[in-house]
């Protein structure tokens, strides 16, 4: 397996791994996978873009990925690198409101930053 | 003005992402505590994957569309700047997600209790 790839599969391996033991849950919520269609509908014009091989602003060595473009000339890889850093990024804010939210709970009520109303907005 | 593209289009993307924040009311800049601990442990493992990428020679950028500034290691700025835009408009986009999802549930229950 060309080594962009195979370093792309252990990316998403990772974000995987990242929220099961995160305990967010993120996963299993609606509002992840709409994002992430959004997301990725948007990576396609942004990415394809930046790799048109007609005026490329990024360059892939032919060697190290499978040669697989769509749209346009976009790296198939490109979805999995997308999607790892995104997901992993949501996952750790999820992790982040949790934590501060149990923080919260630990201190007098008048130290309460605006945050806290996110225990209202994000219960499920 | 070439040299800028990729930085031009970084700046195209968080213009386009910033009615999420003022209209939808994504609240992501306004909690800055929450976004920097999302987010530096993003930006460090993704530049580590850029300048492997670099250093194995997976991929190189055009010096007509970057500025030519380069990070240690051999990173360019714009690179960096892609790791910090980028997650940015995936949180807006998640939290724009959720405003809308609940705002339509609100709506629906409001609806159900008329009938």
């Amino acid at each position: 397996m060309p080594e962009y790839t195979a370093l792309a599969v252990v990316a998403v391996v990772i974000t995987i791994a990242l929220e099961r033991w995160s305990g967010t849950r993120v996963f299993t919520r609606l509002q992840f996978w709409l994002a992430m269609a959004i997301v990725f509908a948007f990576q396609a014009i942004v990415d394809g873009w930046l790799t048109k091989l007609t005026a490329p602003i990024v360059l892939y060595n032919p060697e190290h990925h499978l040669g697989l473009r769509w749209p346009w000339d976009v790296p198939v890889e490109d979805y999995l690198f997308g999607f790892a850093m995104v997901a992993s990024t949501i996952v750790l804010w999820e992790r982040a409101k949790r934590s501060r939210r149990t923080d919260a709970e630990h201190q007098p009520a008048a130290t309460h930053d605006h945050d806290e109303e996110d225990r209202w907005t994000q219960g499920r | 003005m070439d040299r800028y593209q990729y930085l031009l289009l970084m700046a195209a993307c968080l213009a386009i992402t910033l009615p999420l924040e003022f209209v939808l009311g994504a609240r992501v800049y306004r909690r800055p505590a929450l976004l920097v601990a999302a987010m530096v442990p993003v930006v460090v493992a993704f530049s580590v994957w850029d300048i492997v990428g670099i250093w194995r020679g997976h991929w190189s950028y055009n010096p007509l569309y970057v500025t030519g500034i380069d990070l240690p290691l051999r990173m360019p700025l714009e690179e960096l700047v892609f790791f910090i835009v980028i997650p940015i408009c995936g949180l807006l986009t998640y939290e724009a997600v959720g405003r809308v999802l609940r705002l339509v549930g609100k709506l629906r229950s409001g609806a159900n209790a008329d009938a």
